[in-house]
């Protein structure tokens, strides 16, 4: 944008953004506005509207079943900070180091997961976890540890941790390439200054590379609670919320309302809640953590 | 630099919201009304041309070509030979799945896209007339003599609302049979099937000393509990004027000590570990293989199953296989020949369907639904809605002919997700499979699908 002879005319620059933009207002924004207008009246689909004004809100405020599998997207935004970021930044730090070899391949393959489709992450896992023919349930026993096995996608206290992991494994592919980006921008200058003075191995990660990619792990945080406050497939897939509601989590409850039980205002309704908590929480987590720098 | 990464942060991270909040919405917008204004011009002009004139309709049905089950080889031979009869009637099929069909027709009747003809389930009729999607079948069947004799009794049950029809159906579901393995059963020293509810636990603990998970669940789809099982259950307890009073709203309440009582007794089941322990986490197609494997000595499942034990189970699995009923319980008020019985799901029509379309569609239903059609379907192992002209019985698998024998002496009761309404049998769905590992109480459960029921 330096030079403003090679700088095409906006009216260009508006034509060329202009059927991005509509396909984007025709497919999200307009159906959000539409979503926000159903949530204000009864609607089972079909041509019978009647307006009722805030009483699903009203509704959805007193709803335990919606604050459970708020509850539970929380447990799984906190594990997949742990476990998809966590591990992702240890696996970047070991990418670093000069003593590994192929680092190409570790690479695709931790990436590998990325690329497969949700639906078959599901299936892959629920058969890990069965019972009879596990893959998790004959490698315990053949370790000996039998006395480790439970019904993990049966016990409504631990269900929601079991899901939980294959939404990590999925991910950590993810997290470590936008990680190894980032590094790959640090100037290699101050790592040699850095070896001069004797900053090595562990030193060099925790004084250099993690502060200097402090931005990206920003970033890679919001997406974490992004992606994660609208997790769907995997659980959808494993137990379909169950049992009970245990495993439910608030997208699959605004399917359920909308789509299994006709209540196409009230899912709408949910949706809109969805799409409030989820900003306060992305909004809460940059306040919490730029607040001592000086930047918006 | 810095700025601008965290804007576009922020942006990527509210686009990743905005498009879940936008899943919420359907895609409505596109409306039938040019397509009616054309069907309108169409009939004008074709009444006055004849029979003959072309006419095109759109299908969505869930029989896919390569689908074994009984009513869907029948279907297809009907439909065949109609499509033969009739060249001037163009028929646009869009096969599916059960399960996807039922996903796609409440996502299309949600948007108001509904093809011309399609399936209807009992749960759904509600919302489908509220919205004014569907019309009564009553005036064309009875305008049929013929047709209508051919259909069963009760087999308009789960589409009647207000005294009117609203479906026509073309099978007869039993949702409730015990599967189970004589040999089995023989082994662990029991000689006959319980006829009565002690005999039952005590035939469960037999097994159970053996080694043996006495009942196969699999409770995943969360259904299977209470169509296949409660449904049953429940009759046995409440006998059948309480359901009425339910569905007519008349005062009869699910905190009735009936209806508690047949929660309870499902759950002290579940307590005495009568099912397999992963009941939640497997499906009803997994629930047979380890019936199928002779780890299980029973599973309850509706009659399709029979088509699947007939095509899947191993010679002498299959060979070993009877059939039967859960028994009667203490002070219960039910019959216990009473089986959670319907035709479930039906066909209907596009209620803005007028003219030489409306005429052809109903034509088109009739070849899927009447007696030959029937025969057909029997011969393949299903169970029609309609009484078959002749049968050759050779034709049949001897379980067929066993549950045919079972069937004659069974009083049909209303099957719960077919007849009451979908939000209430989601409540009910997704508190049994907590009721089942002891995480909700049978009173607490019963308030929970008292209070829905009340909203």
């Amino acid at each position: 944008m330096t030079s403003r002879t090679l700088r095409p005319k906006n009216r260009v620059i508006a034509a060329y953004l202009a059927p991005g933009l509509l396909i984007y207002c025709f497919i999200v924004i307009i159906p959000l506005f539409i979503s926000l207008i159903y949530s204000f009246y009864n609607y089972s689909g079909g041509a019978s509207m009647k307006f009722i004004g805030l009483t699903n809100y009203r509704h959805l405020i007193k709803d335990m079943d919606f604050w459970g599998s708020f509850k539970n997207n929380l447990i799984i935004i906190l594990l997949s900070m742990v476990g998809q970021i966590g591990i992702a930044l240890v696996i970047t730090v070991f990418m670093m180091s000069k003593l590994l070899k192929l680092k190409a391949i570790h690479r695709n393959i931790i990436f590998l997961p990325v690329v497969v489709s949700a639906i078959v992450v599901g299936f892959l896992w629920t058969i890990i976890y069965n019972k009879d023919f596990g893959l998790l349930n004959f490698l315990l026993k053949s370790l000996g540890l039998e006395s480790l096995i439970i019904p993990w996608l049966d016990n409504p206290k631990y269900v929601i941790i079991s899901v939980s992991m294959p939404i990590i494994w999925q991910y950590i592919g993810f997290y470590l390439v936008i990680f190894l980006a980032a590094i790959q921008s640090i100037p290699n200058e101050i790592y040699e200054s850095a070896d001069l003075d004797g900053a090595v191995g562990i030193k060099r990660s925790m004084y250099i590379t993690i502060p200097l990619m402090s931005d990206t792990l920003k970033v890679a945080v919001m997406l974490c609670i992004a992606g994660n406050m609208k997790i769907f497939d995997h659980i959808y897939v494993m137990t379909g919320g169950g049992p009970g509601t245990s495993s439910m989590v608030m997208a699959q409850y605004a399917y359920i309302n909308s789509f299994i039980m006709f209540k196409l205002g009230y899912g709408s309704a949910i949706s809109v809640g969805i799409l409030v908590l989820s900003l306060s929480l992305i909004l809460l987590s940059r306040k919490l953590w730029g607040g001592k720098n000086n930047e918006a | 630099m810095k700025k601008a990464l965290k804007c576009l942060s922020l942006l990527m991270a509210a686009l990743m919201v905005f498009s879940l909040a936008a899943c919420g919405a359907s895609a409505g917008g596109e409306t039938n009304s040019s397509d009616s204004a054309a069907s309108g011009a169409q009939q004008s002009t074709a009444s006055s041309a004849g029979s003959q004139a072309p006419v095109t309709l759109t299908f969505t049905h869930m029989f896919p070509a390569g689908d074994t089950e009984g009513n869907a080889i029948a279907f297809r031979k009907s439909l065949d030979k109609f499509k033969s009869e009739n060249p001037n009637i163009t028929i646009n099929e869009e096969p599916l799945s059960h399960d996807n069909y039922e996903t796609k027709v409440r996502t299309l009747a949600a948007g108001n896209e509904l093809p011309d003809i399609f399936i209807v389930k009992g749960s759904m009729t509600s919302m489908f007339i509220e919205n004014k999607l569907i019309n009564p079948v009553d005036d064309v069947i009875n305008r049929d003599p013929e047709w209508k004799e051919a259909f069963l009794q009760g087999a308009f049950d789960d589409f009647v609302v207000d005294g009117k029809s609203y479906g026509i159906p073309f099978q007869m579901l039993n949702t409730h049979l015990i599967y189970y393995n004589k040999k089995l059963f023989s082994d662990a020293g029991i000689t006959a099937f319980p006829s009565n509810w002690s005999e039952f636990t005590d035939a469960i603990n037999k097994l159970k000393a053996k080694g043996i998970i006495p009942i196969s669940l699999g409770n995943k789809g969360n259904w299977v509990a209470e169509s296949c099982i409660l449904s049953t259950l429940g009759d046995r307890y409440t006998g059948t004027d309480w359901f009425k009073s339910i569905k007519e709203k008349k005062g009869a309440k699910f905190t009735d000590p009936e209806f508690i009582s047949a929660l309870k007794a499902l759950q002290d089941l579940a307590k005495m570990d009568a099912f397999n322990t992963d009941l939640n986490s497997i499906d009803n197609m997994q629930q047979k293989t380890a019936y199928y494997n002779g780890k299980a000595a029973m599973f309850m499942e509706g009659n399709w199953a029979i088509s699947n034990v007939i095509n899947d189970a191993p010679k002498d699995i299959l060979d070993n296989t009877e059939l039967a009923l859960l028994p009667a319980v203490d002070g219960g008020k039910g019959d216990a020949m009473a089986n959670s019985a319907g035709a479930a799901w039906a066909y209907n029509v596009n209620s803005e369907l007028k003219g030489d379309k409306l005429a052809a569609a109903y034509k088109i239903l009739k070849a899927v639904t009447d007696a030959d059609y029937a025969t057909v379907s029997v011969e393949s192992n299903a169970f029609p809605a309609s009484n078959p002209k002749n049968i050759d019985k050779s034709k049949l698998a001897p379980l067929s002919i066993k549950y045919l024998d079972l069937a004659a002496k069974i009083k049909p009761v209303p099957i719960y997700d077919a007849q009451l309404s979908a939000d209430l049998i989601q409540v009910m769905n997704t508190g049994l499979q907590e009721l089942l590992i002891d995480g909700i109480s049978p009173e607490d459960l019963a308030k929970k699908i008292q209070a829905e029921y009340e909203k």
